[in-house]
């Protein structure tokens, strides 16, 4: 057996001295698209708006307020707080890739950024505000109304807001991690152990859900599989019921997106509820109720060392 | 008529110009163009619609552990209908409630579709893992079974066989999901079940495990492959081919008007294309016309410009007979000024010669003669007589008495001949004004304007003497002028002449003739001529100086108009003014004031 490793090992060596550039890996992960070109002042005009507190009711939050890049462009509390001081409902989702996901919240209640925008905007647990007093804000401010009328043809209007904070969105990805190098055939890249745990990765089934451009964010899944969660958490809300909420189907109860695992090493706390606070819990509770299986000692450690490989970059540094 | 002929025929032109347009608008090759885009779209949705399904199968099959490709189809989906929509939501393309139920339709089997594949995909997921975690778990327990010691393992050999059978029919349900195999896998996870009570510690848990993940299997499996039934059965592909036949009715339909639309464009156009023929031929009939009327037009125009010149130059012959006329008729009736001052002069001249002769008749010089006979008589006793004779004594008083009458004859006929060469001067005067009268060039001098109205009177004199007129005089101080004698002269003369006739019917009081002269406002010579008779009548009034107008039967009605066109020429301007019958008249003559050298303001 280990003689075996060590040929392989060997020639995996001499395969990768010949060929440093080898051809991308076919795996069912996949590296970032590449960064798209939008209108840049469209995307300038999203980047002024995403910092801008005018956007909340009472001038306290802005979307950088919970979205924050520093922070793998989330929270690090477990419930971000609105407008009124009071904790939202669920866990702030990082913005990074955000775009790449095929619904948008934790439930998927919506299709795009630009939906994402209006119910944050005017939701009563987060910015509180209406479009109205948004419109009127931005409208009035002199800076803004010439950057719109520059930018879109019918200047400041709600669709026009949503568009620029989209299109900002949208140019935040974060490329360039090290698992984006490695598939994309730099296998140099990746530590052995990195490499087992991405093995790890795939053959406990964490590959399952957690797989595709965005590792994640293509599709519904039930939290607790084999087991029930939410009874051994306690302490049960309205939140907990995830898409149910959105479809009132029965089966949907408790149904999430499966979040995106890119950059998942700076974005604790984890979960809808935030309740993992560290990644080796977060990986803890994902093999006992999604996956049903008792992890081979380590196992966990090297599947948490593969993650950490999934940190890109953002404006040239690592987030 | 041919206006409404033309309008007419500009109302059926526009008619069916606007029909062509409004069949050029309607037609087109938009429809079509349209149609074939649509279609397009239509396939590219149906090939969506195929990858989204092939893909699903490959999930079904584990040959793919990627779910983006189970995404993006639908996202290129939504891409293609929007498109789509946005080119058969055009309410000129169907009657609307067919595409909108079309529409509707498609879109719910979208949905419904989208919303089985998601759960298919939280299903297959789970599940795949399952059964792929399968062989994992079998090997694991067979490695624990191999651990055990020999005795234990003959005494759990059952178990371990039992597990291996609910694996296999586990698997085998993954491929056959029946009733029976269900029951079968139930049947044997039961077993399990129980026979793990026997097991010790660590195997129990591995079992538990895959016991955990064959009740998935059981669980998860029919529910996928009801899922997938039910994805099978979304017509979303029967929905666009649907799409297509109505797409296909409608094309056929446009076809059809297109082609009607098309025989009814060539029916128009020919017609418009006829009137326009039509129209060409009425204008070149109708140029043709032009052309002809042109040409006597023409014609008529090159005689009548004749006419109205031989016209024109009888006007003009006419125009300076009657000058001549008139000049002569001026000319005779100043003439006859003058003969009548001359004939009173003349008068006087016969007084005079005719005293003087008789004069000369009575003259005692013929005494004289007597004397020297009686001294003739006596020539040898002249002494004698004289001293003796009494006749002859009485002679040298005689003589002395002849030569004191002779000398007081004498100085009465030298004042009458005074008297009579002074008429003769009065009389050359008269001549020698007339004779500078009729130069009719302008010729500026140096004059004094109390004089010039003094020789006006002196000319009409006698006539105004002859009617009792007086002349009243109130000369201002009028400085010497720079002016025209001769031209204020005839207006002077004819005004004062005027005047005269126009006081011959007066009779109940005096007749009297202002002659003023003012300057007013330093610029501006007046000289006025008033008169207390007759008067003008308003209805004259516009008239008075219209040539050949005249109130007096032997008038030749030029005179006032030839003083006004004088008045013109010195740049000035003449007026008359009455305050209607029997009030009198003024008549005002103005111009403008300029001095002679010398003179100062």
């Amino acid at each position: 057996m280990a003689s075996h490793g060590l040929i392989l090992a060997l020639g995996l060596l001499v395969g990768l001295s010949v060929t440093v550039h080898a051809e991308p890996l076919d795996e069912p992960l996949k590296p970032l698209p590449p960064i798209p070109t939008l209108d840049p002042k469209r995307v300038q005009l999203g980047l002024r708006l995403f910092n801008d507190p005018r956007l909340s009711v009472n001038n306290t939050l802005s979307c950088a307020s919970c979205h924050r890049l520093g922070k793998g462009g989330a929270d690090d509390k477990p419930f971000s707080l609105g407008f009124d001081g009071k904790p939202v409902e669920f866990n702030t989702p990082t913005v990074f890739n955000a775009s790449l996901n095929f619904h948008q919240f934790w439930d998927g209640r919506v299709d795009t950024l630009e939906e994402q925008v209006h119910i944050v905007v005017t939701s009563p647990a987060e910015m509180g505000s209406t479009w109205k007093t948004v419109l009127q804000r931005i409208g009035q401010d002199p800076d803004y109304a010439r950057g719109f009328d520059d930018a879109y043809p019918d200047g400041v209007t709600q669709a026009n807001i949503q568009g620029a904070l989209a299109d900002y969105e949208r140019t935040l990805l974060t490329p360039n991690s090290r698992f984006d190098q490695y598939l994309l055939g730099d296998t140099d890249i990746l530590t052995p152990r990195e490499k087992f745990g991405y093995q790890r990765f795939k053959e406990y089934g964490c590959i399952a859900c957690h797989q595709g451009v965005n590792i994640g964010g293509n599709m519904f899944q039930k939290f607790g599989v084999m087991g029930d969660y939410f009874q051994d958490r306690g302490n049960p809300s309205s939140a907990d019921e995830g898409r149910f909420n959105v479809t009132g189907d029965e089966s949907d109860r408790q149904v999430f997106k499966v979040p995106s695992l890119r950059n998942v090493a700076v974005t604790a706390p984890y979960f809808h509820d935030g309740s993992a606070p560290t990644l080796e819990r977060a990986v803890e509770v994902m093999f006992k109720y999604q996956l049903g299986r008792e992890p081979m000692k380590n196992d966990t450690e090297l599947i948490v060392e593969f993650l950490k490989t999934l940190t890109g970059e953002w404006e040239g540094k690592p987030l | 008529m041919t206006v409404l002929r033309r309008l007419g025929l500009l109302f059926i032109g526009l008619l069916l110009a606007s029909i062509l347009l409004f069949m050029y608008i309607q037609s087109g090759a938009q429809q079509a163009a349209s149609y074939i885009e649509s279609r397009d779209l239509v396939r590219q949705l149906k090939q969506q619609d195929a990858i989204w399904d092939n893909e699903v199968l490959k999930s079904r099959m584990a040959l793919s552990d990627n779910y983006d490709p189970l995404v993006s189809p639908l996202n290129e989906m939504a891409r293609l209908w929007q498109r789509l929509d946005a080119i058969e939501s055009d309410p000129a393309r169907h009657v609307p409630s067919s595409w909108e139920q079309e529409r509707d339709e498609y879109l719910k089997a979208v949905k419904e579709k989208t919303r089985l594949v998601e759960r298919f995909k939280s299903h297959n997921a789970v599940l795949r893992n399952s059964l792929a975690f399968l062989p994992t778990a079998e090997d694991d327990i067979q490695a624990q079974f191999g651990q055990l010691s020999d005795a234990d393992k003959l005494q759990l050999q059952n178990v371990a066989i039992d597990t291996y059978d609910l694996l296999l029919s586990a698997m085998e349900f993954a491929h056959l999901t029946t009733r029976e195999q269900a029951a079968e896998v139930l049947l044997g996870l039961n077993r399990l079940d129980v026979n793990k009570e026997r097991l010790p510690e660590g195997l129990q848990k591995s079992v538990d495990i895959l016991s955990r993940h064959i009740a998935l299997i059981l669980r998860e499996q029919p529910m996928v492959n009801d899922l997938l039934k039910g994805i099978e059965a979304i017509p979303v592909a029967g929905r666009l081919d649907t799409i297509t036949s109505l797409l296909d009715k409608d094309q056929e339909k446009a076809a059809a008007k297109y082609q009607r639309n098309h025989i009814l464009l060539l029916v128009f156009a020919t017609l418009l294309v006829l009137i326009l023929i039509w129209l060409a031929i009425r204008l070149m009939r109708s140029f043709a016309e032009t052309k002809r009327a042109n040409n006597a037009l023409q014609t008529a125009n090159d005689e009548l410009e004749l006419r109205v010149e031989e016209r024109t130059r009888q006007l003009k012959d006419t125009q300076s007979e009657l000058m001549d006329t008139a000049r002569q008729a001026g000319m005779a009736e100043i003439a006859t000024n003058v003969l009548h001052n001359v004939g009173n002069v003349l008068n006087s001249v016969n007084i005079s010669a005719d005293l003087i002769s008789r004069k000369l008749r009575s003259s005692k010089a013929l005494g004289l003669g007597k004397a020297m006979q009686l001294i003739n008589e006596h020539p040898h006793d002249l002494g004698h007589f004289l001293t003796e004779d009494e006749k002859g004594k009485l002679l040298p008083g005689y003589l002395n008495q002849l030569v004191e009458a002779i000398a007081v004859e004498q100085q009465g006929l030298t004042d009458e001949l005074a008297q009579l060469s002074k008429s003769v001067d009065h009389i050359k005067d008269i001549v020698s004004t007339q004779q500078s009268y009729a130069g009719a060039n302008s010729l500026v001098e140096p004059l004094v304007v109390s004089e010039l109205l003094e020789d006006a009177l002196r000319m009409n004199s006698g006539a105004l003497t002859r009617h009792h007129v007086t002349v009243l005089k109130e000369y201002g101080d009028v400085p010497r002028i720079m002016g025209d004698k001769h031209r204020l002269l005839l207006i002077l003369i004819n005004l004062i002449s005027n005047a005269k006739y126009a006081m011959a019917g007066v009779s109940n009081h005096a007749r009297n003739m202002t002659l003023k002269a003012t300057v007013i406002n330093d610029e501006t010579l007046q000289i006025s001529v008033k008169d207390e008779g007759e008067g003008i009548p308003a209805e004259n009034m516009t008239r008075i100086f219209a040539h050949g107008f005249t109130t007096r039967k032997e008038g030749h009605g030029f005179g006032l108009h030839s003083c006004a066109l004088a008045a013109i020429e010195m740049n000035g301007h003449l007026t008359a003014h009455s305050e209607g019958p029997g009030t009198g008249a003024t008549f005002v003559l103005q111009l403008p004031l300029k001095l002679a050298e010398g003179e100062h303001e």
